[in-house]
């Protein structure tokens, strides 16, 4: 067997790539250990922004949210542009929005502060006795991660790529300094190009590349809890509160209240959900939307931050092996990321370059000791 | 024997006149019993239809979803947790209706228990761990309905093993539980979590949170009925095999004036409707349930049409393997279902044992038996002087029971109107993502939302399972089983909510 590109990691940033590729006519094969999006992208929250503090972030996501929008419309999938409203407590807050505002509105995402009774407006069973503003984003949003993802992968086999799940990656075969192919479990397949997709396990890959940079990349595990479906439009943006435990939490497709919080484990491969994250995740959500207390819990379930000091990913190509890529460590953003990262890494990979800020996600920054300004973070 | 004027349409005998109360069912007047269970009463007054899906769709309390209630103008009650009590006001709600305005109630302590076993689930499995473990350990047994002796307490036949009927029985096995065992019913155990040596099972009683530490638990959860697909499944009027022994034997009420049962296995429920001299007629193969707020009808595969106000499906028992994923427990497919894979002492890991029918379908005996055989396992594992192999020798005479493989007719019904699972996921649905291509059940479910609703799958994955080996020949034990996470049943957000 053989493929021009190996994409090795079956998540959303793994089968988008595969989907632009195949788009522009590469022949991609994609190695998923399990099946897609089983890793974390079928345990994400949901949420799509553009609020960021940074540049390249505020760039990256303005262009992934178009791209979000026209293959929902074209493939059908629930994606939702009910913004994104942030919770502010004290000056401080607010001072520290109103920068990451400016950034936002210089490349056009009308992000704006609002009252504490314009944010009720929008979400009315919001408690905001103790909120004293809101940065709110009407084009930020959310997208169903289960039908986003199976559309992608679907296009992406109707286009010629090919998605192999219960396939995993043993080995990268190197001979003097050119990948020839990758071992799994079920054979090999010969290639020149492999892009390590695997966020979470990143890591692992590397090792099995030699890759000879420093790029650290960690498992951490976060947790979700999602509640009885209730009437559509209860809760229709992302709410998020950094002073209750940087929680988020919106209404799914499916009419459940998804939501987080902070609590974070690790580094680790465990995803066993765990008593603390439910005693605290209650305790904060029902602070911000009190009514949340009589809904029924229907589950928790843990996934992974795959994180980098800087909480920004790694993407980029690593000169010392001929070709080898790194698109990984979102550290909670992949979800959202992905579709632009998927058209950025494919403009490096068939162009050599891109016009989005891709060297902002450098994976030589940590080996340089030039780490970014730390990603807009939360849940 | 139904009639008589001091009795309501499907009382079976007459109720203690003293707790008689009056409440209102949408507006209209009823008669009911303090302390009698919500739908009970309205069952007894002949009304099926309480609560209403997303989709829509008419649902009563005794098939599967929840039973949302409106209830003296709060909405989003457990009608199935609700006892009556005079001058009570309900009316139907749609699911997806829930209390906008709530009180934030004052901080509620939570309770704590240090115990050497926990044990879930007081049926004859838990009941025979208790007695075996309280002379030398301590106990905590956790039961969620509110009553202990599980589907045997619901039976009014004497059961094989056994010399009474049984609730004697269950009487006369707990009254020898002592001060070693703490009984809690109505409890629902949120999951098992390893806590350093020990294992932390947090539990909730109405709202009030208890965290029980435990050096070993027992899983005694059984089992629950298989949900059989036909159109209109559950629709008002459809009885689960135990609601409707709950209604006959625990509360006194029929299920209705003529019934009709359905599934392989009849004779589960045929003694009981003798005995209560309830009318019923055997319809092997059903196709289609109809009415306008309750069945009035059944119709099956051949056409032909019986007139009956209460379908009972009475078909197989499945183990219940939430908890056994839950708590880390690996499945194989073994007698037509999911099992755990238990190791020599029925262990599914280090510390957590399972025992009753939730290891396989077993009669009540056998399970009262299994769980003498884990306690047994644990008191040696204690240091203790005894023999398992006494339990062991015996329950060695009990192969569980054989399911065998069902096949889904799908031409021959309309498929948007089988529900597989209880919360609007139709067969129609889940089949479309197969033919799609998409055969693994583990994307089938988030799709289509099939085991991620308030069951988790407890009832609806077994048939996603037998769909997707049924249309792409997958063998059943192959495919990839997706598990379940705490908390292991619907608890309210509240109840967990730490205080400051």
């Amino acid at each position: 067997m053989k493929g021009d590109i190996v994409i090795i990691g079956g998540g959303i940033t793994g089968i988008a790539l595969a989907h632009e590729l195949a788009r522009r006519g590469e022949d991609v094969v994609v190695l998923e250990k399990r099946f897609i999006g089983s890793g974390s992208t079928f345990r994400c929250g949901t949420g799509i922004r553009q609020q960021f503090g940074d540049e390249a972030n505020v760039q990256v996501m303005k262009r992934s949210v178009e791209l979000w929008k026209k293959y929902s419309e074209e493939y059908g999938f629930p994606f939702k542009q009910t913004g994104y409203l942030f919770l502010l407590y004290s000056e401080e807050e607010i001072s520290q929005f109103k920068e990451n505002i400016s950034i936002q509105n210089r490349f056009g995402v009308p992000t704006k502060l609002i009252t504490p009774e314009e944010a009720k407006e929008i979400v009315p069973l919001l408690d905001v006795s103790e909120v004293m503003a809101a940065s709110w984003n009407p084009t930020d949003g959310k997208a169903d991660p289960f039908h986003a993802t199976t559309a992608f992968a679907l296009h992406a086999q109707e286009m010629g790529a090919r998605i192999y799940e219960y396939t995993e990656v043993k080995d990268i075969i190197i001979e003097k300094g050119e990948i020839k192919g990758v071992k799994t479990n079920k054979g090999t397949i010969k290639t020149g190009i492999v892009v390590n997709a695997t966020n979470a396990w990143a890591k692992l890959i590397n090792a099995m590349a030699k890759v000879p940079i420093r790029i650290p990349i960690e498992p951490y595990k976060h947790q979700a809890i999602i509640t009885q479906p209730i009437k559509r439009d209860t809760i229709n943006p992302m709410v998020i509160s950094f002073k209750y435990e940087d929680s988020y939490l919106t209404q799914t497709d499916h009419g459940g209240i998804i939501g987080g919080v902070g609590y974070e484990v690790g580094p680790t491969y465990d995803l066993s959900p765990s008593y603390t994250f439910l005693r605290e995740v209650t305790a904060y959500l029902s602070k911000i939307v009190p009514a949340i207390r009589e809904l029924l819990i229907l589950r928790t379930w843990a996934g992974y931050y795959a994180k980098t000091p800087d909480s920004n990913p790694a993407i980029g190509r690593i000169n010392e092996i001929d070709e080898y890529y790194i698109a990984a460590g979102f550290s909670g953003h992949g979800f959202m990321m992905a579709p632009a990262v998927a058209e950025m890494l494919s403009d490096l990979i068939t162009k050599g370059k891109s016009k989005l800020p891709i060297e902002w996600y450098d994976p030589y920054r940590f080996e340089r000791g030039e780490l970014r300004q730390k990603a807009l973070q939360m849940g | 024997m139904l009639m008589g004027d001091k009795m309501r349409p499907l009382d079976l005998y007459e109720k203690d006149a003293s707790k008689k109360v009056t409440i209102y069912f949408e507006g209209k007047a009823l008669e009911a019993y303090e302390g009698e269970k919500l739908p009970v009463a309205l069952l007894a007054n002949g009304i099926y239809w309480i609560t209403t899906s997303l989709q829509g769709r008419k649902r009563g309390a005794f098939t599967f979803g929840p039973l949302p209630v409106v209830i003296n103008g709060i909405k989003n009650m457990d009608g199935r947790k609700t006892l009556v009590k005079d001058g009570m006001r309900i009316e139907r709600q749609n699911y997806g209706e829930f209390q906008e305005a709530v009180e934030i109630d004052g901080s509620k302590e939570v309770l704590r228990e240090v115990v050497d076993v926990v044990i879930i689930g007081g049926g004859p499995a838990g009941i025979g761990a208790t007695l075996e473990l309280q002379e030398h350990l301590t106990v905590a047994l956790i039961e969620e309905r509110g009553w202990l002796g599980g589907l045997m307490f619901l039976k009014s036949i004497q059961q094989e093993g056994f010399e009474k009927e049984p609730k004697k029985v269950i009487k006369e096995l707990t009254s020898q539980f002592n001060e070693n065992v703490k009984v809690f019913t109505g409890t629902i155990a949120l999951g098992v979590f390893d806590e350093g040596e020990y294992f932390l099972v947090p539990a909730v009683k109405k709202d009030q949170l208890i965290e029980i530490m435990a050096k070993r638990v027992v899983l005694a959860t059984g089992a629950v009925e298989n949900i059989l697909l036909f159109e209109n499944n559950e629709f008002p009027g459809v009885f689960r095999l135990d609601f409707a022994l709950e209604v006959i034997n625990k509360w006194g009420v029929a299920p209705g004036k003529r019934v009709a049962l359905v599934g392989r296995k009849p004779e589960r429920i045929i003694p009981e409707l003798e005995k209560w001299g309830i009318e019923y007629i055997v319809v092997p193969n059903p196709k289609r349930v109809e009415g306008e707020e309750k069945v009035e009808r059944l119709i099956d595969t051949n056409g032909n049409v019986y007139e009956v106000d209460a379908v009972i499906v009475s078909d197989y028992r499945l183990p219940d393997i939430n908890p056994i994923t839950q708590a880390g427990g690996k499945l194989r497919f073994k007698w037509g279902y999911y099992v755990p894979v238990l190791d020599e002492q029925n262990c599914i890991r280090e510390g957590i044992y399972v025992a009753g029918s939730a290891t396989g379908i077993k009669p009540h005996y056998a399970n009262y038996l299994e769980g003498r055989l884990v306690g047994a396992y644990i008191l040696k594992e204690f240091g203790h002087d005894v023999t398992p192999a006494v339990y062991r020798e015996k329950l060695e005479e009990y192969e569980p029971e054989s399911m065998p493989m069902q096949r889904i007719e799908f031409k021959d019904m309309n498929l948007e109107d089988v529900q597989i699972c209880g919360c609007d996921v139709n067969l129609k649905k889940v089949d479309d993502v197969v033919k799609k291509g998409i055969t693994d059940l583990q994307i089938v479910k988030r799709l289509t939302h099939l085991a991620m609703g308030f069951c988790q799958g407890r009832f609806c994955l077994f048939n996603g399972a037998l769909l997707v080996s049924q249309r792409t020949g997958v063998d059943m034990a192959k495919i990839d089983l997706p598990v379940a996470r705490p908390p292991l049943k619907n608890v309210r957000v509240k109840s967990l909510a730490r205080r400051e």
